[in-house]
């Protein structure tokens, strides 16, 4: 076969009839609308197997939950058996910008809601001292000093090295 | 690939250590994306070369499939990587991750359509034009099929291929986890696709989920897989096989166990 866009001068194709679903030709807008469908939530294109799809979002989202486990693993530790469920609901209608931000986007919700609490809040304590990150763009290093409240401890960014004191008065945690 | 590379390990930091513990290794794979972007390669890849063990980069983010021309900077990284390691060749994926701005952080499978087709082979050209050493494009497993379908799926590998002159990276695991989803013959597509042209071959674990196979590279090898390369090997045997795990790594004894499993299935030598 030469049908194709390498060989315009091929002539009119046979009449043949229509595949079901939307016409060929526009294969970017349909990539868009199927990997809408698999990271923003929005409904799977006409023509595809619902349930599939459906797997595979969710295989998907099992996946990026492994991903950023690696990259915050006191994070992903400290919600135990909850961490997939608390990952999916959180990133199920985000794009992955990458298992280091997904993962640090979700630290700071679950600590704006309180709900972070002994090393996993030390985690975040300490990237905050050494990176700049304000969420729209990507990490960056912080060149001065920075000191960052953990949980009964405090972590301080001196050039580059991190160190995490337990704050006088505080009752020491178990298993540290 | 040249024959006598054998059976291969994908190499992973966590893994490292292991890795540098084969005694027979002779080749590795590394993603791509996870090299510097300028400068050597880590010191532990670096050991391997040391070894002439050959180091393979296998890219997984470039979406070759993607309806728009490939990043270059993307395809500037991939032939970086493949100067630093002195590699024999690099690989990628018949497939997209992303559409626009938005990823989809996971290869996706593309309509077996003449479109599709020829949005692949414009993005390979575009990143042979810029690479050092041959390609080969690896077809993935697919959770889902596109509904409208024109070619088969060997006749859509095989066009890809014939218009790019790029070698095939087979995985054997790939073939498994599509038959059993589609119910259709995993040896009837071995008969179809062009085997001469395989580099090396990719082995890894899976599991079920909600009844459907899962290619997961976090689980054991499926015994069918096993048998699968005695299937391949029995019609043309390819120069290497290559185990990939990603994760939930296993203790050592278990990895050697698998690559003893693939050579067996293969009859190369064992590596451990």
């Amino acid at each position: 076969m030469t049908a194709g866009p390498e060989h315009p001068g091929a002539g009119p194709a046979p009449a043949a009839p229509h595949p079901p679903g939307p016409p060929p030709g526009d294969l970017a807008a349909r990539q868009a609308e199927l990997v809408a469908a698999l990271v923003t939530g929005a409904p799977v294109p006409p023509g595809f197997d619902e349930r599939l799809v459906g797997i595979a979002r969710t295989a998907l989202l099992r996946k990026r939950a492994g991903d950023v486990a690696r990259h915050w693993p006191l994070l992903a530790a400290g919600l135990g058996a909850d961490w997939p469920a608390t990952f999916a609901g959180f990133a199920a209608t985000r794009p992955t910008r990458g298992s280091l931000r997904d993962g640090w986007d979700l630290a700071r919700d679950l600590h704006a809601a309180g709900r972070l609490t002994g090393p996993a809040r030390d985690e975040l304590a300490a990237r905050e001292a050494t990176w700049h990150y304000r969420g729209a763009d990507a990490p960056r290093p912080r060149r001065l000093p920075a000191l960052r409240r953990g949980d009964g401890t405090v972590v301080i960014q001196f050039a580059g090295r991190v160190h995490t004191l337990t704050l006088p008065g505080t009752a020491a945690r178990p298993g540290r | 690939m040249t024959a006598g590379h054998g059976v291969g390990i994908g190499w992973r930091p966590e893994i490292s250590g292991f890795v540098a513990g084969l005694p027979g290794l002779r080749f590795v794979e590394v993603v791509a994306e996870s090299l510097p972007p300028t400068g050597p390669a880590p010191a532990a890849l670096a050991d391997l070369r040391a070894r002439d063990v050959a180091v393979v980069p296998h890219g997984v983010r470039l979406s070759l499939g993607g309806a728009e021309p490939v990043d270059p900077a993307r395809v500037a990284h991939l032939a970086h990587a493949a100067a630093v390691v002195d590699a024999p060749l690099v690989s990628e994926h018949i497939a997209f991750v992303r559409a626009g701005d938005v990823e989809a952080g996971h290869l996706l499978p593309l309509p077996r359509s003449r479109e599709a087709v020829a949005a692949v082979v414009a993005n390979v050209r575009r990143t042979q034009a810029e690479l050092p050493v041959p390609i080969a494009l690896e077809p993935i497993a697919a959770i889902f099929d596109w509904p409208d379908d024109e070619l088969t799926e060997a006749q859509f590998i095989t066009e890809i291929l014939d218009r790019t002159g790029a070698l095939l990276l087979l995985d054997i695991a790939n073939v498994y986890a599509n038959a059993r989803n589609r119910g259709t013959d995993p040896v009837d597509l071995l008969d179809r696709l062009p085997l001469d042209r395989v580099a090396y071959v990719h082995v890894a674990g899976g599991a079920e989920h909600a009844g459907v196979y899962h290619d997961t590279h976090t689980d054991p090898i499926p015994a069918e897989v096993l048998d699968l390369i005695g299937e391949l090997c029995a019609r043309h045997r390819p120069p290497a096989l290559l185990l990939e795990r990603d994760g939930n790594y296993p203790a050592g004894d278990v990895l050697r166990a698998e690559l003893d499993a693939i050579a067996a299935a293969s009859g190369y030598p064992t590596v451990t």
